[in-house]
């Protein structure tokens, strides 16, 4: 934007241009706000798409049949609220030229924003050591306890079989008349394959239980055990009413959320280690923190729609 | 009338008066830096921000414990958790991001976003949030519901109290 300035004496000189900017912002500022428009507008899709899944489903597991965990989450939270806190601190102190201060709160940011990831690694860990997937290479989750499930059960079943099945008896069976691990595997095995191959619809909810207990909703206690857990060679298919919705919901909000977290990190570690952090680059701290302060914006809203509804 | 860099519209707005070609360095803002922060009383201010996101932290969290009186009434904890994530999302916007000192701009970069965040939200409402209603019945068959998961729900603890049961006489000897 230009403003005309000129004299009343001097009128047939040619006028004189002052740039004004449109909006009073530094360039860098307005550039992230921008941004962070477009940020807004992209996770609110996500989150609304969530809220509107959510709502409009006919049953949604409860975050303890996922393997949630709500301290977990809660901790995550107040560790990106510190981080909210750092790299504010860490602005106030470039701002005002002390760059040794502005390393300090920089490099804490840094940590506790690693910190984070550290923690959602963790919970990820947890959802694939239970076979929950978004996809794998089609999902593991089944919806119901149907007859579909317990011939995917089978197949898996009869593939872990063939290897087994190969083995001579006396790797099978110890001189005692004990059987050999192998062996105990091999009856195991039997045994669901029998089970998985029934039509009775009361054995198959059976199945699914032994497999993946589900815990009664409402209730606080993990549900520990299941064969997929006491057996962890099995991985077995599991069932999960609503389950597929929920692992695609949550590993894509989370995991853009972390890929935010992930930028944010690396941001810092090339500010941290090739900044001065002084008072000629508070700009430049601003702008990372707004960004910083709009990826714990997101996390305020995931947790209590994530963990606690 | 003639208009200086330190007169006009600009003045009077409380916009920055004076601007370099690219833009950076708005002379303005030092005015506005020493408004946003005042200095230790500036950093105290992010001190009670930080106790307060803390402490709401701890209000959704409540709505998880047993001391929590509605957890038979899911909508309440709902509501009540929204109304909390709202709050600690204006304390990280007004402060942390420093929007309450910010100028009139604020609205410009913000606002649109938000409305246009809300009218995705609501389109997505008849395809999405209304889905179930246009299934067809082959579609419905393999649909998971809450009586499966009862159904599994019960024979886990079935089976839990079977292991239990078969895991306590060990235990006595």
């Amino acid at each position: 934007m230009a403003t005309v300035a000129h004299d009343a004496g001097h009128a047939h000189h040619p006028p004189k241009l002052i740039y004004q900017p449109a909006l009073p912002l530094n360039n860098g500022k307005l550039f992230m706000w921008l941004f962070l428009s477009t940020e807004i507008m992209f996770f609110a899709a996500l989150i609304g798409t969530y809220i509107v899944i959510r709502f409009g489903a006919v049953v949604w597991p409860t975050t303890h049949a996922v393997h949630l965990s709500e301290p977990i989450g809660a901790f995550n939270t107040f560790v990106l609220i510190c981080s909210s806190v750092t790299i504010v601190l860490c602005f106030e102190s470039a701002r005002v030229n002390q760059p040794a201060a502005a390393k300090l709160w920089m490099a804490l940011t840094l940590a506790l924003g690693c910190v984070f990831l550290g923690v959602k690694g963790y919970e990820y860990q947890a959802k694939f050591s239970h076979n929950i997937y978004p996809s794998y290479p089609r999902s593991a989750i089944y919806e119901r306890p149907d007859l579909y499930y317990g011939s995917a059960v089978r197949q898996r079943v009869q593939e872990l079989m063939l290897k087994y099945a190969k083995l001579p008896p006396e790797q099978l069976m110890e001189s005692e008349g004990k059987p050999t691990e192998e062996g105990r595997r091999l009856a195991l095995l039997n045994r669901l394959k029998d089970q998985a191959g029934t039509a009775d619809a009361q054995a198959l909810v059976n199945l699914a239980a032994e497999i993946y207990p589900l815990p009664p909703a409402g209730s606080h206690e993990h549900v520990h055990g299941g064969l997929n857990e006491d057996e962890a060679w099995l991985r077995l298919p599991i069932v999960i009413p609503g389950g597929n919705m929920w692992a695609s919901t949550y590993f894509l909000l989370t995991g853009f959320h972390a890929i935010h977290v992930l930028v944010g990190l690396i941001f810092f570690a090339i500010m941290l280690f090739t900044w001065k952090l002084d008072a000629t680059c508070h700009h430049g701290v601003e702008n990372i923190g707004l960004y910083w302060h709009f990826v714990d914006l997101v996390w305020i809203f995931l947790f209590p729609l994530l963990y606690l509804f | 009338m003639s208009e200086t860099p330190h007169s006009g519209p600009y003045a009077a707005s409380g916009l920055p008066r004076v601007a370099d070609p690219d833009g950076n360095g708005v002379h303005g803002e030092h005015g506005h830096d020493e408004a946003m922060h005042g200095g230790s009383h500036g950093l105290a201010k992010y001190v009670y921000v930080f106790l307060a996101l803390c402490l709401l932290t701890c209000c959704s969290f409540l709505t998880y414990s047993d001391f929590w009186p509605y957890h038979d009434r899911p909508a309440v904890g709902r509501t009540f958790m929204m109304i909390v994530s709202c709050t600690k999302a204006l304390l990280v916007i007004l402060f942390f991001m420093h929007l309450k000192y910010e100028a009139q701009w604020k609205w410009v970069l913000t606002v649109p976003a938000s409305v246009m965040s809300l009218f995705l939200l609501l389109a997505l409402v008849p395809d999405i949030g209304m889905r179930l209603r246009k299934y067809s019945e082959e579609r419905k068959e393999h649909l998971g519901t809450r009586s499966d998961a009862q159904r599994i729900e019960s024979a886990s603890a079935a089976l839990h109290e079977h292991e239990s049961h078969d895991a306590a006489p060990a235990h006595a000897h």
